[in-house]
């Protein structure tokens, strides 16, 4: 079963793929409708999946079975903004990728409660692909917007918090890089990974 | 393939495979059927293989799994076994969800992940490498031949330069005069002088008149990341030139590759020594072409490496001097030629006017007066005529500080940036407005401060505009020279007042 357990691994990769390079369109589809076209001009407002590949995030983690990756990120000059003030410019830009795989879960979640009931449309394997789908699109939306740097909820969490705290929130940024290499090796240390866990509970509060 | 094609066939090979490899297994959970299937499906022979876990009986056939409910009796067993069938007891290996179109699908995960990894190898060779390799080693130099419509005449002043390109064009074209003569065609000429004399507008006039083949390059694009890479396109510009010869090469700026060899901070300008060294070689090394001229132009030539300045390469130095009161009138004529002047211009009184501006100066003089005519125009409504208030307005906003600073600043650039020491300082004594003076080492210099540190420690803070006099006195090039030269322009010092 090694041959089919692989080829399994490589035919879930695709969603995680197809998702990521959603995701990094969305960024740059957000700056882009701002008024900042570096990521156009880069070719990166793209669905093309090879244009966001990166060879660690993309291929090396999904491959390893770890259901989730990263794309390349997508150039941003806060500076070419127009209309919005440059700290709500970065935020939205910031939300859109996680709003976009939040579309992506849901719409693939509305689909599972519709088949739930008549399974055979589109068979066992259908199934699993759609809670898959929803799966992969859940765990990043939610692990973007954890609001640690570089991730995207760090800089959605910049964009909103009040002056009053934003000297305790510095001081956290600069911790940032450290309290994520804590948080993705906690499953390697503590045989308990925090993000899956949150990650199921959140799965297990939507409507089935 | 258009970046659109290309993403929308990507995302419609990637999902139908998806589809295809997940849905495959859709036909392949067994159907409950009545056990009277079973046997019919015995009788006509038509059952592959059988599976049997407990009381649930699984058979496969016409490419189906189907399952049924209850036992296999003796005859039916038989039935199975003559057709060759033999039943498997455990649990169903057609739980598995691949089946099928396993194969189509396993070799075209075999081709992508062929395709990713030898994608990648090319990306990785292709960002190390940068462009085409073989390209990089060309030479930049542009080839000017008769381009520009520009001719001596265009060029104002600089006599003795117009005589010696002179000679080098009709030598160039009609090579026995001299030769008759035993003359020997100067191989390197070095144009010299501040910012703006006209260096480069004669090289054009030169390119204009020459019936010999002329390439333009500037210094600076020798250069590159790479380190051999100048080296490779100075042989590469020799090498065409001495195969279009006779030919003329004009290097501008000379002085980004020619710096004296080892010296200043620091000391990787690998790559600059080896353009410089590959340069000597091919201006008089052991092969070198006669027929063809260097000419180069520099605003530096005391920073020149002596090698490149000897009797045989740049042995001929030009300066262009700094322009007569016949000369500036001369310049203005060729620059008012095509302006409509009234009656009242005398451009022998705006010569008088501009004393100590170069030829760009002029040009741009002419211009802004030009620009002043048109926009009286405007206002009046009348044909546009340049007169002589123009130019008078003109002049004005020449600001006589910012000369100032450029002189003062070239100083400063010239001792910090050329230390005899490495590791030393720059020590300046400055001379103020009021009479005080300070003497210290140079910190950092911006546009408009100088900030110096003083023997006793303290530091401070100058403003450019009181000082009036600056003199380098210990730990720069200039100083460590034994013969100073009398060049306004390679002094040590800045006299402003």
């Amino acid at each position: 079963m090694d041959g089919d357990d692989f080829l399994q691994r490589f035919m879930l990769f695709i969603p995680v793929l197809l998702s990521l390079t959603v995701h990094e369109w969305a960024h740059a589809f957000a700056a882009y409708k701002l008024g900042d076209d570096t990521a156009k001009l880069l070719g990166r407002l793209s669905l093309n999946p090879l244009v966001h590949m990166d060879p660690i995030g993309t291929f090396l983690l999904p491959l390893m079975g770890v259901p989730f990756g990263w794309a390349k990120p997508v150039p941003f000059n806060p500076l070419r903004l127009k209309g919005v003030s440059m700290r709500t410019g970065i935020l939205i830009v910031a939300a859109a990728g996680p709003i976009s795989n939040a579309v992506i879960a849901i719409a693939s979640f509305a689909a599972l409660k519709v088949f739930l009931s008549q399974p055979d449309v589109l068979g066992e394997g259908g199934m699993f692909l759609l809670m898959f789908l929803f799966q992969v699109n859940v765990a990043l939306c939610l692990f973007n917007l954890i609001p640690i740097p570089p991730l995207d909820g760090s800089k959605i969490v910049d964009g909103l918090i009040p002056d009053v705290a934003r000297p305790a929130w510095e001081k956290f940024c600069q911790l940032g890089p450290i309290l994520l290499m804590g948080l993705i090796l906690a499953p390697l240390l503590l045989h308990f990974s925090p993000i899956s866990w949150a990650i199921q509970h959140f799965i297990e509060l939507f409507p089935w | 393939m258009k970046p659109k094609l290309q993403t929308f066939l990507f995302w419609i090979v990637l999902v139908g495979v998806l589809i295809l490899f997940f849905a495959s297994n859709r036909n392949e959970s067994a159907r409950v059927v009545p056990f009277g299937m079973l046997e019919s499906q015995v009788q006509t022979g038509d059952v592959r293989s059988v599976e049997i876990e407990g009381k649930r009986i699984r058979f496969r056939s016409h490419g189906r799994w189907y399952e049924v409910h209850g036992e296999l009796t003796e005859p039916l067993l038989l039935e199975l076994q003559d057709i060759g069938v033999e039943p498997k007891y455990g649990s169903f290996s057609s739980d598995s969800m691949f089946d099928g179109s396993r194969g189509i699908v396993t070799i075209f995960v075999i081709s992508v992940v062929i395709f990713a990894v030898l994608y990648f190898i090319a990306k990785m060779r292709a960002g190390t490498g940068g462009m085409d390799l073989v390209k990089l080693t060309k030479s930049r130099a542009q080839d000017a031949t008769g381009h520009n419509k520009v001719t001596f005449e265009d060029v104002g002043g600089c006599h003795e330069a117009k005589e010696l390109l002179g000679d080098v064009i009709d030598f160039l074209k009609a090579p026995q005069r001299w030769t008759k003569l035993g003359v020997r065609l100067p191989r390197g000429i070095l144009l010299e002088g501040p910012p703006g004399s006209g260096k480069t507008h004669l090289a054009r006039a030169v390119a204009g008149e020459t019936g010999a083949k002329f390439y333009v390059v500037a210094a600076s694009e020798f250069v590159e990341l790479f380190v051999g890479v100048g080296a490779s396109r100075v042989r590469d510009m020799f090498e065409t030139a001495a195969k279009n010869a006779p030919s003329i090469i004009f290097i501008d700026e000379i002085d980004a590759i020619g710096r004296r060899r080892g010296s200043g901070l620091g000391g990787s300008h690998d790559e600059r020594e080896q353009t410089l060294n590959q340069l000597l070689v091919c201006m008089d090394g052991f092969q070198h072409d006669a027929r063809v001229v260097v000419i180069a132009a520099t605003n530096r030539p005391d920073i020149l490496d002596k090698a490149l300045l000897r009797a045989g390469r740049f042995d001929r130095r030009i300066k262009m001097p700094p322009l007569t009161r016949a000369d500036r009138a001369d310049i203005l004529k060729i620059h008012t030629g095509k302006k409509p002047l009234g009656p009242d211009v005398s451009v022998q009184t705006v010569a008088d006017w501009t004393d100590g501006m170069c030829g760009a100066d002029l040009e741009s003089l002419a211009n802004e007066a030009a620009l002043l005519a048109v926009r009286r125009a405007r206002h009046e409504s009348s044909e546009p005529v340049l007169r002589q208030q123009d130019f008078r307005d003109a002049l004005k906003p020449r600001n006589e500080q910012t000369r100032l600073f450029d002189q003062l600043d070239s100083v400063l650039i010239e001792s910090t940036s050329q230390l005899s020491e490495p590791t030393g300082r720059a020590v300046v004594r400055l001379q103020l407005r009021d009479g005080s003076s300070v003497e210290g080492n140079v910190l950092w210099a911006d546009a408009t401060f100088i900030k110096i540190a003083r023997t006793d420690g303290s530091s401070l803070l100058v403003p450019k505009i009181q000082v009036l006099r600056l003199e380098a006195a210990a730990g720069t090039e200039s100083v460590a020279r034994d013969n100073v030269s009398e060049d306004r322009w390679s002094r040590g010092r800045a006299d402003l007042g």
